[in-house]
């Protein structure tokens, strides 16, 4: 080599070089066999979905505590979009040993084998609800272990209800109920009713009507008569401004609706909570299991599991960790801090006499209904939700047809 | 990404890069001239060599292979054992009934509508400012150039959360429609299609009740009434927002090239007597064509790609009326874990860029040219014509 | 509009006559361009204000300039105080758009020589494929560069948010473009006096070459600055998010319910300042780089 391209030749070979040792680790592992399991002090990777400080600190807290008794490393990362960030995690070198997992997308990455399946490894795995068990089985196998869940109440501004005349009393059980209270505010002049856009809320109306997107067998069951009958009272709902979509009045959620006052109502979980004291602290509410339909009370139960990674090499210390993350006690701890309701039946007594006000949602848990446990129908669903602000202009039975159609070809491929 | 509102070097260069060719040739010699020259050459041009291979070329050939495969997104696409697909992602989206189809060609729908809007009006108003702005007499040319030129630097991200704010319903766009006595919609939250709108306004058809002929009948599984939405008025806000930022840019463009037209040309069209209109219309027009060409061109390969906005003002909503290919295909890829249908939707965004350009291309050719060709095939027609019936 | 003038016309009459027609013009223009500047200005005016309101100020004036009352605690102190990580995002930024320009110049400064000047071969080769590669939308290589930064083990580093950016075709080009205007002769004497081709490329053409240097150094530092596509796909710990990423969580929600619109219009405003000081510096230099494409046509 000349004297003259010396210099640069160097940092060339230099830049390339560093590349290329970056590259030789190719980040992508093979998935199909189980990863040798580390012995020793593991150091775990924990991506939570936090729904704010609170949640952060009180994992962060509880991870630090757990670490300390078993000499292990934990590492708790709060997810700014948990979904799209686990999904780039699993596509790429290494993802977190636990994480968050929502029940609708467990199906989605039990399916392609990503999930570490040690929901009875757990201690007293049969003390969680039935209802969350289910959620988190996926043919057969039960996944990982709930976290916490909550239902769907309806939330009461308790001065508008009171401008509209009502009491407790007019607390409606019933559809018909429902729809006597709704105009009765609306005479008032006031929004009735505001309600989320999307299949997580005005789903409830199909559970009430005994109907359900996908059944008990796995099988999509969109276009039955029950389910007809529901989407046919809300559009009636709708048509008359008995109940109005949050997004019509320029709100991002229901929450903030009944919030800022632009609704007498709405139908959301326990998270509506914290909301309401941080971003409206004057608004006085109340909370009320929803109203039953015609096959009875059901609501909405979201839920999520302490997922553990099937690529993770610290499958042992990951199940030491969630069994003290789902303890009795510190189920508890967590409810007070970020206000979650336990998974767990064992501390069902003491949580309702701690948080009184809650007794709606928990009420509501043996009539929860979970989410679509099947995989790949997210982009469904959102057609769902689609279709469904449109339902006061469209009809019941074409929005329901569709989507029976995605679903069939969803999940039949 | 080269998104619209970074200055068009990229692209410019492609449509300016031919000059190069036209220098006269120098000798050529398959050796340097002095000895290392060729070594030399090679080693100076290999850092950046590299990096465009390693960050452009084999990244299309990855994302070419996983749009073949059935990857789901775990441990690596070129594992043995990966399901090869052949061409069934591009199946799903271009000829096999389903979800999937009528998504990408809902995405399709909003970004024509899109670039049918954008790319006029942001070529309109940057050939006018800068036409305003080259008038010999003005005061303050720099600080309006500037002011006009502002927003194209600045992140599309911060300038989205100015508009996500300027547009809420009770922002300060509807504040100056109430000015003049209008109620403005709630921007982003309203997915009703202009030309719907418009059709309803005008008593034409109620958009409550549709048609039947149209909603029954469709193309790649949208209605014609779906196809013939227009932009929601979400869409609208948007299309506002990216033609505030890039006209700033092209207009520069037009300026520069205004301020390199010969005066004399325009002195003696002055003199011929020609109007504005007609000194516009027949002389400056003309002289602008390479730079309009160049504009357009910008335009039409930026707006294809329309992602930072969406991604910031609408996620795709309202009622997927804003989704846009480049959007489906990220939202796909890294939001469902469908990788391959993501990359296969990038590539047949990729060919659409190509061919809209080659075709605009065709449109723009130079015109006199073609009228030449015209007047032939004319004249040789008649003289065929006359061939047959003599 | 003028009437076409006859052409028997006198000249002086003809003359007044263009004289008047153009005040009028002027005056036109101007308020044309009063008007239009307002368009482009006034949303960073309401940004600005807006950013120094309370909440409901904000949601309530959203039109007015002026904060009544001026608060920073709501929206600036916010940004600091560790309820977001706004410093370690523009830490992160600082450093991305500091290797990124700095490698840029390196290496587009040392192909567009060697393209420009040097005789080797496959050179014409090369110069195509630049100029093909800069017509490759960019928009869909966000899934393509997440795969590749995957399999080189870099996702998620540093290193993946800065080493797809130095793929800087357009860079290059301008380089080339540049040198090809400077004269062969100083190169021929240098290399006459013994020195070698890197000693000339950096001791008497890269000096040579500041305008060009000036003007890939903005080109770079805008648009590192701004990338917003690249750090979706590169990294996704928070500890690794430059401003416009961080923007986006802001806006997508991670501060929790409601809206906060002061809050991140500060953060945009203070994301937004060191382009703007850049941009009022060397306007000049910004108004050549959105030029350096057409002129050549």
């Amino acid at each position: 080599m000349s004297r003259m391209t010396r210099p640069l030749a160097g940092a060339a070979v230099l830049a390339a070089a560093a590349l290329l040792a970056a590259g030789c680790g190719s980040g992508f592992s093979s998935s199909a066999k189980q990863p040798a399991q580390s012995s020793g002090p593991a150091s775990l990777q924990i991506l939570i979905g936090s729904s704010g400080d609170a949640e952060t600190a009180a994992v962060k807290a509880a991870a630090a505590q757990w670490a300390s008794n078993t000499k292990n490393k934990a590492t708790v990362i709060p997810a700014q979009n948990l979904d799209q960030q686990l999904g780039q995690a699993f596509a790429g070198s290494a993802p977190p040993d636990v994480f968050y997992m929502d029940a609708s997308k467990v199906a989605d990455y039990a399916s392609v084998g990503a999930l570490y399946p040690y929901g009875n490894k757990v201690n007293d795995p049969n003390g969680f609800y039935p209802a969350l068990r289910t959620a988190f089985t996926y043919k057969g196998t039960f996944y990982c272990a709930p976290k916490d869940f909550s239902t769907l109440g309806l939330v009461i501004n308790t001065a508008m209800w009171a401008k509209a005349g009502l009491t407790d009393a007019d607390i409606p059980t019933t559809w018909d109920q429902l729809t006597s209270v709704l105009t009765k505010i609306k005479a008032k002049g006031m929004v009735p009713l505001a309600v989320s856009p999307t299949h997580d809320r005005v789903d409830a109306f199909i559970s009430q009507a005994g109907g359900s997107i996908v059944n008990k067998a796995g099988k999509p069951d969109a276009d039955s008569q029950q389910n007809v009958q529901a989407l046919t009272f809300v559009q009636g709902l709708l048509k008359s401004g008995l109940m109005q979509y949050s997004s019509q009045l320029d709100t991002g959620w229901g929450g903030e609706a009944l919030g800022t006052g632009k609704a007498a109502m709405t139908i959301e979980g326990n998270w509506i909570e914290g909301a309401m004291k941080s971003d409206y602290p004057k608004i006085k509410y109340e909370i009320a299991p929803l109203p039953a339909g015609p096959a009875g009370a059901a609501t909405l139960e979201f839920t999520t599991c302490w997922g553990i990674s099937a690529k993770s090499k610290n499958h042992a210390a990951a199940i030491s960790f969630v069994n003290a993350m789902t303890a009795p006690q510190q189920q508890l701890a967590f409810a007070k801090a970020f206000g979650v309701i336990p998974s767990r039946q064992s501390v069902q007594a003491t949580y309702e006499s701690q948080f009184p006000t809650d007794k709606a949602f928990l009420d509501g848990a043996p009539n929860g209904v979970g989410p679509v446990n099947a995989p790949k129908v997210t982009t469904v669903l959102a057609d769902y939700d689609t279709q469904l602000t449109q339902l006061a202009k469209g009809s019941p039975t074409a929005v329901l047809q569709r989507l029976q159609t995605n679903l069939t070809q969803a999940l039949g491929s | 990404m080269a998104s619209v509102s970074s200055p068009p070097v990229a692209g410019g260069a492609v449509i300016g890069g031919t000059a190069a060719a036209n220098r006269p040739r120098r000798q050529r010699r398959r050796r340097g001239r002095y000895p290392g020259e060729a070594l030399a050459g090679l080693l100076f041009t290999s850092p950046a060599i590299l990096m465009l291979v390693l960050f452009l070329l084999v990244p299309i050939l990855m994302a070419l292979w996983v749009s073949l495969t059935k990857w789901t997104g775990q441990g690596s696409p070129f594992a043995a054992g990966v399901p090869f697909a052949g061409g069934g992602n591009y199946a799903n989206l271009l000829t096999r009934p389903g979800l999937e189809r009528s998504d990408f060609m809902t995405s399709i729908r909003n970004v024509l509508y899109y670039v049918v809007l954008v790319v006029p009006l942001q070529t309109g108003i940057a050939l006018f400012l800068a036409m305003v702005l080259n008038q010999r007499r003005l005061k303050g040319k720099t600080f309006f150039r500037t002011a006009f030129y502002f927003p194209s630097v600045t992140s599309s991200v911060a300038i989205s959360i100015v508009f996500l704010f300027m547009f809420t319903g009770g922002g300060a766009v509807n504040a100056v429609l109430r000015v003049f006595g209008i109620q403005g919609p709630s921007w982003f939250n309203d997915a009703n299609g202009l030309v719907h709108l418009i059709l309803g306004g005008l008593h034409i058809v109620d958009p409550d009740n549709p048609p039947g002929a149209l909603v029954n009948h469709g193309l790649l599984g949208l209605s014609w009434w779906d196809w013939l939405s227009g932009p929601s008025v979400a869409m609208c806000a948007i299309i506002a927002l990216v033609v505030w930022t890039t006209s700033g840019t092209f207009m520069l463009l037009f300026l520069a090239a205004l301020q390199d037209l010969p005066a004399d040309v325009e002195e003696s069209s002055l003199l011929d007597g020609a109007n504005r209109w007609q000194r516009l219309r027949y002389v400056t027009l003309p002289q602008l064509r390479p730079t309009m060409f160049l504009v357009i061109t910008l335009g039409l390969i930026g707006s294809w790609q329309v992602f930072d906005q969406i991604f910031i003002l609408s996620q795709g909503g309202p009622d997927k009326t804003t989704l846009s290919p480049a959007y489906l295909s990220y939202t796909t890829g890294f939001g469902d874990q469908n990788y391959p249908a993501g990359a296969a939707m990038s590539f047949v965004l990729f060919a659409i860029i190509v061919l809209m350009t080659a075709v605009q291309r065709w449109l723009l050719r130079d015109s006199d040219a073609a009228r030449e060709r015209k007047a032939q095939r004319a004249l040789r027609r008649a003289q065929r014509k006359q061939e047959v019936s003599a | 509009m003028i009437a076409i003038s006859p052409t028997a016309a006198a000249p002086t009459r003809y003359h007044n006559r263009r004289r008047r027609n153009g005040i009028v013009w002027v005056v036109v223009g101007m308020a044309v361009l009063v008007v239009f500047a307002l368009v482009y200005l006034y949303p960073f005016v309401i940004q600005i204000a807006s950013s120094f309101k309370t909440n409901p100020d904000a949601t309530a004036n959203p039109l007015s300039p002026v904060p009544h009352p001026v608060t920073v605690v709501n929206s600036f102190a916010k940004l600091f105080n560790g309820s977001t990580d706004f410093p370690l995002w523009t830490f992160n930024s600082l450093v991305v758009t500091l290797f990124v320009t700095g490698g840029r110049l390196f290496l587009d400064s040392l192909a567009g020589y060697a393209l420009a000047r040097l005789r080797f071969p496959g050179r014409g080769a090369l110069f195509g494929g630049i100029l093909a590669v800069m017509a490759m939308p960019g928009v869909v290589l966000m899934i393509p560069k997440f795969l590749v930064l995957n399999q080189l083990g870099i996702y998620d580093t540093y290193a993946a948010m800065i080493l797809p950016l130095l793929a800087d075709a357009g860079g290059v080009f301008i380089m080339k473009q540049f040198f090809e205007t400077i004269p062969v002769s100083v190169e021929e004497a240098a290399r006459i006096d013994g020195a070698s081709t890197f000693q000339i490329y950096r001791s008497v053409v890269l000096p040579m070459a500041r305008p060009a240097l000036i003007t890939l150094t903005i080109l770079s530092f805008q648009g590192s600055w701004n990338e917003f596509t690249n750090m979706l796909v590169a990294v996704q710990s928070p500890n690794l998010y430059t401003l416009p990423r961080g923007l986006a969580d802001l806006v997508s929600g991670s501060l929790g319910a409601g809206t906060q619109y002061p809050l991140k219009l500060a953060a945009a405003l203070l994301a937004t300042i060191p382009v703007a000081i850049v941009f009022i510096v060397f306007q000049r230099h910004f108004i050549r780089g959105a030029n350096e494409g057409s002129t050549k046509g």
